[in-house]
């Protein structure tokens, strides 16, 4: 069964690697968008949910 | 020099040709074969295993299958999110995978999966169809 972390994971690789190959024109920059659209998405993921925890307590 | 008004009205390389189209078609029903008939392998590739990873984790996870037959107006946006997942939706339904109600917390994850794996499939069924057209560079 997967955690929410590693679902978090999976949803952010599958996503990035669509949006780098559809995005970008060159495949130097599909690797990069899809890199930063990959870091966006877990980045962001782990600083909402550190809101949330400071939030509750 | 040509303003930006006169590149827009100019006819699209390829367009006149129904060959865009059957790329559009058959990207949206099968995930990456849009890319493999202009002949872009790599790309085919990818784009089918992330549609395919976000498909079966959706599965997985007892994602939500939707239908129009609620007559709820959010079910119908969930079809129309699932229903560009094009023949893996169509699979799902005629051989019953999937949830018909969401039952376990994960649940709603897994439906996020397919509704997003659908719209993911459109994206590059289009991305597709402005490559064979030629308003996308072809690198």
């Amino acid at each position: 069964m997967l955690t929410h972390f590693s679902a978090v994971l999976l949803f952010s690789l599958f996503t990035s690697v669509v949006f780098g190959i559809t995005q970008r024109a060159e495949p130097k920059m599909m690797i990069r968008f899809g890199a930063f659209c990959f870091a966006i998405f877990v980045g962001s993921t782990i600083v909402v949910s550190w809101l949330m925890f400071a939030i509750k307590h | 020099m040509a303003t930006e008004a006169q590149q827009i009205a100019q006819r699209v390389p390829g367009e006149k040709s129904s060959f865009p189209a059957l790329v559009l078609l058959v990207g949206w029903l099968i995930p990456g074969a849009g890319h493999l008939l202009v002949g872009k392998y790599i790309r085919a590739a990818l784009l089918f295993a992330s549609i395919l990873g976000m498909y079966l984790v959706g599965l997985g996870l007892q994602g939500k299958i939707y239908t129009t037959s609620t007559g709820d107006i959010l079910d119908i946006l969930g079809f129309a999110g699932q229903i560009g997942l094009g023949l893996l939706y169509v699979l799902a339904r005629v051989l019953g995978w999937g949830a018909t109600t969401i039952t376990i917390t994960l649940g709603d994850y897994g439906t996020k999966f397919l509704v997003v794996g659908g719209l993911l499939n459109l994206i590059s069924a289009v991305d597709a169809h402005s490559l064979a057209n030629g308003r996308k560079k072809s690198l």
